[in-house]
């Protein structure tokens, strides 16, 4: 297993990332090999856009936050740096009444990268807390606004600000100060790309890629977004800080242009068309767009004449094929080119077929080796309002942990309410519920999670782009963090018992019916809860597959040590598999017992059948 | 008081173009999600035709702003024909870039078509005008804009709210799949929410022309920046909020390059985004909060 994860995690990513590397560099200096400065210098710069691509990749591939903002960042670490590296005397010119005394300083290329990472990194925790603060999730039009305005800030105090900035015009450093050899670039160019590689495979970028499949989801599995994110945003700081610094050297000035919305632009259909979600992609984006880019330069540059299209061929042809490249993309295949797919992944693929420890699975029961849960599940009272319309009306119910509980009534009874309330997705009006000695009314839903509440969704919220393994590791993840007090159901044992082994590396997305049914319920039960809430597990599934899931969430119940409350329209689901059972209509309690009990019950038989008297 | 009366309608003038552009916007955003950054392109190409006319036969505002007002409707249409149409249902993610797509292509053929550079055009003569009311002198334009968006809103209220269509639309930024399933069609109900988009921002965009008075590739960028920034201060979708938050943001502008100290002036517009940075970390879902509960 460790072995196992110390190839996966680093050896593979390393091995992938020097491949990436190796292409990227290999096919630059090929086409470098052609002779001219001019194919000298565009090899330079895309080696150090790809070092701001992958930045921008670590933050929006892993996070699916779309931030403008980055270039905002850049910026600011363009600035620092140029102020702290060029000499005295070219700034003595441009910006002599420079705050804090900058105009007379002048710091080697390090120490200025160094505290232009250090300031740009204060600036994207700041900038991070807010997007924090402002629920940041994938495609959040909030958090894509924030970014954008942390740009135009960024702009206008460049442009406003000439004692620090020298406004438009910008900073210049002297001549004969670009860097003489790429040995700096190829380094900063590889740590960028392994790092991007394996942050993608930490738990923590792991746990951030969770979110961005399924942000509600997530925190149901008790994963609280907050720091994966943020940790994916200063990450991607530091690399686009290092990559800006080094832009503005090679460029040997800085201007507000260059890090604005041009090179937003450039940056972004980089990224997104070879592949946001992958590092791999991202690369392949900064080489296509760069050829594409060179070649609409040349086709403008005036030496090519097409009898009817010279029209077409000025200046300006470069901007429509970055921004008709974005649309076309965006509109036929907005996962990119390569989609997440990473050069290390059929690698992966031809290690597994060796019979490596670990490599093979036996299919074994999952042990019952977890004690039951002596806590309890109540809620009192709860009332839930909609507007005017009362969800739920003072309904309580308790549940012990070693029984099935069944949660029955009509459509519109309450029934998912009540377990949305128990998982702090909606906040009741009144009412409390605890679980054992510990309220856990009003908490959010990850810390209800955490506590001990796994739940499985209706309309079934897996993490589509997820493999099946990954979708249960991330339960799993969660689990080994904050359930270590129980014993921790192994999340390979829980596949094999759910029948998924097999198909443990496709992506969740691309599961049949049942078995993303099956995965769900393997999921929630890999985060070791206390109880498993169940919502509607049956549904959509035929009568031969909701036979075999009452064994299989029995199995699964008594394998974790687990109570079960469960809500279905399966009567005869519900009436095999629960000791007790309640009944819900509209937004009461009216019955409860064993099945029997209930059947028998007059009041239930008028909720249900309209019956009267 | 004087001053700040006069600030009071000035505010108010920026706000309604604004009010305009963000009501276009919740419009569209309510139909199909789509926060569309490529809205500002209905004032850009108008700019251009603006200036085409005024090269042609002068600068004849009794021609340029009904041929205005067509150009910024085709345009919105022609959008939604040409791309929205292709990636609704997407996620966020795919239709925010899409539009910005569209804004980076329209920019672009500008840059080759016409220039790079801004091209002027004629103002209108009146525009800088003042009227004395009471002590307190207004300038025309703003008192023409307060008006004309006014009755604008008047009468989008009333088409929204009279007419089958309006009542689509209303319906299906309430709940788009219920609006179909009751037999709404979508395909007429977003090309008409785009074409009212576009009537809307064609009326901005003869108020934004007259103080501008030039043409150049990104016109619409900030405008547009300040009317989707309106839109969300609103809640994005609610068309109420969208109003308010036009008038709000244009209030916030006036008042607060009034109270920026002059050697700070130039960092108004910094300032601004400054501000509405802080807003969306405070209040990320808007002050007019619409309830669009997930289903779970």
């Amino acid at each position: 297993m460790v072995r196992g994860n110390l190839v996966g995690r680093l050896l593979l990513p390393g091995a992938g990332s020097l491949a990436v590397f190796g292409l990227l560099v290999g096919g630059g200096l090929l086409y470098a090999s052609g002779g001219g400065t001019a194919r000298d210098t565009l090899v330079t710069q895309m080696l150090v856009n790809a070092v701001l691509v992958i930045g921008l990749q670590i933050f929006i591939g892993n996070t699916g936050i779309l931030s403008f903002g980055h270039m905002g960042f850049a910026a600011v670490a363009g600035y620092t740096f140029a102020l702290l590296a060029i000499a005295p005397r070219f700034k003595e010119r441009s910006v002599p009444d420079a705050p804090f005394g900058l105009a007379d300083v002048q710091l080697g290329i390090a120490p200025a990268m160094v505290i232009a990472v250090a300031v740009t990194l204060a600036l994207g925790l700041i900038v991070g807390l807010g997007l924090i603060r402002s629920g940041a999730k994938s495609g959040a039009i909030a958090a894509t606004m924030i970014t954008l305005a942390l740009l135009f800030v960024v702009y206008e105090v460049a442009r406003n600000y000439p004692d620090l900035t020298n406004g438009r015009v910008g900073l210049t450093f002297g001549p004969g100060n670009s860097l003489s050899d790429r040995t700096w670039i190829y380094v900063i160019l590889f740590v960028a790309i392994l790092s991007a590689r394996l942050f993608r495979e930490t738990e923590t970028g792991r746990l951030a890629q969770a979110a961005r499949e399924d942000d509600l989801a997530a925190r149901a599995m008790g994963v609280n977004p907050t720091y994966p994110q943020l940790a994916a945003l200063l990450l991607s700081v530091v690399v686009i800080a290092v990559g800006a610094s080094l832009r503005t050297h090679v460029l040997g000035s800085m201007t507000p242009e260059f890090f604005f919305f041009g090179y937003t632009l450039l940056t972004l259909v980089m990224l997104i068309v070879g592949g946001r979600n992958g590092v791999t992609g991202a690369v392949l984006g900064v080489i296509v767009i760069t050829a594409g880019n060179e070649f609409t330069r040349y086709l403008a540059g005036g030496d090519v004449s097409v009898p009817g299209l010279n029209w077409l061929l000025q200046e300006g042809l470069s901007d429509i094929f970055l921004g008709g490249a974005m649309l076309l993309f965006m509109i036929l295949r907005p996962e990119g080119l390569l989609g997440d797919w990473e050069i290390d992944f059929p690698l992966r693929r031809l290690l597994r077929r060796l019979p490596l420890p670990g490599g093979a699975k036996r299919a074994s029961p999952v042990p019952a080796a977890a004690r039951p849960d002596p806590s309890r599940l109540s809620a009192s009272e709860v009332t839930v309002l909609f507007g005017g319309f009362r969800a739920l009306d003072g309904s309580s119910i308790e549940a012990r942990a070693d029984e099935i509980v069944g949660l029955i009534g009509p459509n519109g009874a309450g029934k998912t309410t009540l377990l949305n309330v128990v998982t702090g997705i909606v906040i009741p009006a009144e009412g409390r519920f605890s679980l054992g000695e510990r309220v856990l009314t009003g908490e959010q839903p990850h810390v209800i999670a955490r506590a001990g509440l796994a739940r499985t969704f209706q309309n079934l919220r897996l993490f589509p782009a997820l493999s099946v393994r990954e979708n249960v590791s991330v339960a799993a993840l969660v689990a080994a963090r904050h359930r270590s007090d129980r014993v921790l159901p192994d999340p390979d044992e829980l596949l094999v018992a759910a029948g998924l082994w097999e198909q443990r590396d496709r992506r969740a997305r691309e599961l049949d019916y049942g078995a993303a049914r099956a995965l769900e319920l393997a999921r929630a039960a890999a985060a070791a809860p206390a109880f498993l809430l169940l919502d509607e597990p049956t549904s959509g599934l035929g009568e031969a597959e909701s036979a075999a899931m009452i064994d299989h969430v029995r199995a699964t119940a008594a394998a974790i040590g687990a109570g079960v409350l469960v809500i279905d329209h399966d009567l005869h689901f519900i009436t095999t598999i629960c000791d007790r059972i309640y009944v819900l209509d509209q937004g009461r309690v009216i019955a409860e017992g064993t099945p029997a009990e209930v059947q028998a019950d007059p009041a239930v038989q008028v909720a249900y059948l309209g019956a009267s008297g | 008081m004087t001053e700040f009366v006069q600030q009071f309608v000035d505010g108010l003038g920026r706000g309604g173009i604004y009010a305009l552009l963000a009501l276009g916007l919740a419009l569209i955003f309510g139909v199909m999600h789509l926060v569309n950054f490529a809205h500002g392109e209905t004032i850009t190409v108008p700019a251009y035709v603006a200036f085409g006319i005024s090269l042609a036969v002068g600068g004849n505002w009794w021609l340029i702003v009904p041929a205005v007002i067509v150009a910024a409707v085709l345009v919105s249409v022609a959008t939604e024909f040409v791309a929205f149409r292709w990636v609704r249902g997407s996620s966020d993610f795919t239709m925010l870039l899409t539009s910005f797509g569209v804004h980076f292509v329209v920019v672009a053929v500008f840059v080759m078509a016409v220039s790079p550079k801004a091209k002027n055009f004629e103002k209108p003569g009146w525009i800088f005008n003042t009227v004395r009311v009471g002590g307190v002198s207004f300038e025309i334009v703003d008192l023409v804009t307060i008006g004309v968006t006014l009755a604008t809103l008047v009468l989008t209220v009333s088409i929204l709210r009279k007419t089958l269509f309006g009542i689509a639309i209303r319906a299906a930024a309430e709940d788009f799949d219920a609006a179909r399933l009751m037999g709404v069609r979508s395909n007429r109900v977003i090309r008409s929410a785009f074409a009212l988009a576009g009537f809307l921002a064609g009326v901005a965009a003869v108020f934004w022309l007259m103080r501008t008075g030039e043409a150049e590739p990104g016109a619409g960028l900030v405008p547009l920046l300040k009317g989707v920034i309106a839109a969300i201060i609103g809640g994005l979708g609610s068309l109420t909020g969208a109003v308010l938050g036009g008038f709000a943001l244009g209030l916030a502008e006036v008042y607060l390059r009034a109270w920026l100290p002059g050697n700070l002036a130039g960092l108004t517009e910094g300032a601004v985004f400054l501000l509405i940075a802080l807003l969306f970390i405070v209040r990320p879902q808007g002050f007019v909060t619409v309830r669009r509960a997930e289903r779970v």
